[in-house]
């Protein structure tokens, strides 16, 4: 009997390690239709608060002026999910969140291309509306520091040649391995690159400077991840995004921003490529650009208004990171979507293969 | 054992477990497999690009190596924990077990942040480093780090068919042992590691090939430095969207690990291996 039970227990650890391994999978997400007038848009984001905003900014406020028009809410947004449904020919997806650079490099292949109507681009921050995007909000990622590691404002990093010093500075830095939060720019800037002659990025000779602080360096694979660490004191200079620094600054974090010269990228929403809804995700589209929409979720979200008209009621803390507002005494560059978009590929290749080896 | 046999009569039971396998397996990766020397056109360029990127070699062999250390830590500090469940009674081998299976059922995400905090720079085992006096052991970002959360995620896969094996070794086979004037060191040796060989194996290959597919634990724990070969399918998919570069990929993957079983087979008699669970039963009926 003894021995009978132990197999029977030895069994279940069995069983259960299958249906471990079974329940990696993914969940689906229902498509939408078009029946009688009722519109279903389909809106892929990267979950967590941020999406949450832009249900309240974007989605709520188009509902009570479209009564006909719900949303089904999914994450998340991944540019290889919308290739598989644009080539399987069941696309899912209607609006869906995107690196600007991946919607102008897949324009007319995987994301319709865009009638905007009357959107006046010179009401806008520059790339803020593409041919096949339009940006929902911009973020700023200034170099900030721990002000506990580096008290004495005399004393404290003052520009971005300090952050790659590490000589002067010793501590430990942080930044984003995605190519929209500056990457290949900083170490540019900070090597004296004037910011109207960046692009053509030389990223080689990027990743060369980076190379010299590698060791003293977490290159974090996601926002959240970077500010998680500069949350618990894991890095004392990062090159973080302002709604995230911001949310740092809420928690009492005393963090010091350092406006030198700030990269500015725009997120975007796109269509994908045979959408059943085009039309309306395109009004949808149109409409969160307006002053309002922008306002609020830059309010929500301490993001980058896109529309220059929007008039966002900020925080103190919202201030202290706003990238066109007083506060920035230093220069700004906008990345150019054109030069990324040409060369997506070729620079996302080499600075991964440079990052894992 | 050997009457294990499948009668034909039977083979209508086959049937749904055949088609969803066929369904969710073999027809996406014959998909896979045809996309990866088609595209574009027909060309194993995809799969030459492999040997000359200079990176995939380098990350293949990093995985391979950060797999085996697993692997062996877990064979290292499962096999005696297995061995203690067989020797104590009912109840505490049922706390043994669950001792085990909890964190097998806790969610794999919740365990790596916990690893996270614990081994991030002024956690509390970087602290009790400290305070032995040994300054800037760095776990967080670090390859240690993230073989010593695989090895705690992949222990349940080792102690698992471990036990099961350990189980049922007839120990009266080491008393005769001792009796015909072995030494306790020569009656394990000679008796009854050959014996558990099959578990050891058993283990060994599951949790190796599941090490060799890891991706959350080096993405949340490691720098980009210690990146796994899923991290480089995972950004040719989601970055460059080159299917065919990833697909060949996740081929080369599937061979290398199907040569190591192959061998491990032949090696351990490892087949049944996956059958340890019914080995244990007849064991334990008779």
């Amino acid at each position: 009997m003894k021995s009978r039970s132990r197999t029977v227990l030895a069994g279940a650890g069995l069983t259960a390690a299958m249906l471990l391994l079974a329940a990696c999978g993914g969940g689906g997400d229902a498509g939408s239709d078009a029946a009688g007038g009722q519109v279903r848009l389909t809106y892929v984001s990267y979950g967590g608060s941020g999406q949450d905003a832009q249900i309240k900014a974007f989605q709520e406020p188009y509902t009570a002026a479209h009564p006909n028009v719900t949303f089904v809410n999914s994450s998340p947004a991944d540019v290889a999910q919308v290739k598989a449904q644009v080539t399987s020919g069941v696309v899912q997806w209607d609006v869906v969140s995107v690196a600007p650079a991946a919607a102008t490099q897949h324009c007319g292949k995987l994301f319709e291309k865009l009638n905007l109507g009357d959107l006046n681009t010179k009401d806008f921050v520059p790339n803020a509306i593409g041919e096949c995007y339009v940006g929902n909000f911009g973020n700023a990622s200034p170099f900030a520091y721990n002000a506990d590691k580096f008290p004495d404002p005399a004393t404290a990093p003052k520009t971005l040649a300090d952050f790659f010093d590490t000589a002067k500075f010793p501590g430990k830095r942080g930044v984003i391995t995605n190519l929209q939060n500056g990457i290949l720019e900083y170490p540019l800037l900070a090597e004296g690159v004037a910011p109207d002659k960046l692009y053509p990025l030389d990223v080689d000779r990027a990743l060369n400077k980076w190379a010299t602080i590698r060791k003293d360096t977490l290159f974090a694979p996601n926002v959240g991840a970077l500010q998680q660490a500069a949350a618990s004191g894991q890095v004392d200079m990062f090159l973080l995004s302002d709604s995230r620094l911001i949310a740092l600054l809420n928690e009492k974090k005393n963090i010091k921003i350092v406006w030198d010269t700030t990269v500015v990228s725009v997120n975007a929403l796109a269509v994908p490529l045979g959408s059943k809804n085009k039309e309306t995700a395109q009004d949808f589209l149109r409409s969160l650009v307006q002053p309002g929409p922008v306002a609020k979720i830059t309010e929500m979200l301490g993001t980058v208004p896109v529309n220059l008209n929007a008039k966002p009621n900020l925080t103190d803390n919202g201030k202290a990171v706003e990238v066109y507002g007083p506060g920035n005494t230093g220069k700004t560059v906008v990345q150019d979507i054109e030069w990324y978009s040409q060369h997506w590929d070729e620079v996302t290749t080499k600075l991964n293969n440079w990052l894992v080896s | 054992m050997s009457s294990n046999k499948i009668r034909w009569p039977s083979w209508p039971l086959l049937v749904p477990a055949l088609a969803l396998l066929a369904g969710i397996l073999l027809v996406p990766l014959a998909d896979t497999l045809i996309r990866s020397v088609s595209t574009p056109g027909w060309t194993l360029s995809n799969y030459s690009n492999l040997f000359t990127d200079g990176v995939t070699l380098t990350v293949l062999w990093r995985t391979a190596v950060t797999a085996a250390t697993v692997t062996a830590a877990a064979l290292l500090i499962g096999y005696p924990y297995a061995y203690l469940m067989t020797r104590v009674s009912p109840r505490a081998r049922g706390i043994l077990l669950v001792i085990v299976l909890i964190p097998f059922w806790t969610s794999v995400m919740a365990r790596n942040f916990a690893w996270i905090i614990i081994l991030q720079d002024g956690g509390p085992v970087q602290s009790l480093f400290e305070f032995f006096g040994a300054d800037d052991v760095v776990f967080y970002g670090t390859t240690v780090g993230v073989t010593i959360a695989m090895t705690q995620v992949m222990l349940p896969f080792m102690v698992l068919p471990l036990f099961s094996t350990l189980g049922a070794i007839d120990r009266r086979l080491l008393l005769a042992a001792r009796g015909l004037g072995s030494s306790p060191t020569a009656a394990f040796w000679k008796v009854y590691w050959p014996l558990s060989r099959s578990g050891v194996m058993a283990g060994v290959i599951l949790v190796f090939t599941l090490s060799l597919g890891f991706y959350v634990t080096p993405a949340l724990l490691g720098s980009p430095q210690e990146s796994l070969v899923a991290q480089l399918l995972a950004q040719r998919t989601t970055l460059l969207l080159d299917f065919a570069a990833a697909g060949a990929l996740g081929i080369l993957v599937l061979v290398v690990t199907l040569v190591l079983v192959a061998w491990a087979n032949r090696m351990g008699g490892t087949m049944s291996a996956i059958g340890v669970v019914a080995a244990g039963r007849t064991e334990g009926r008779r």
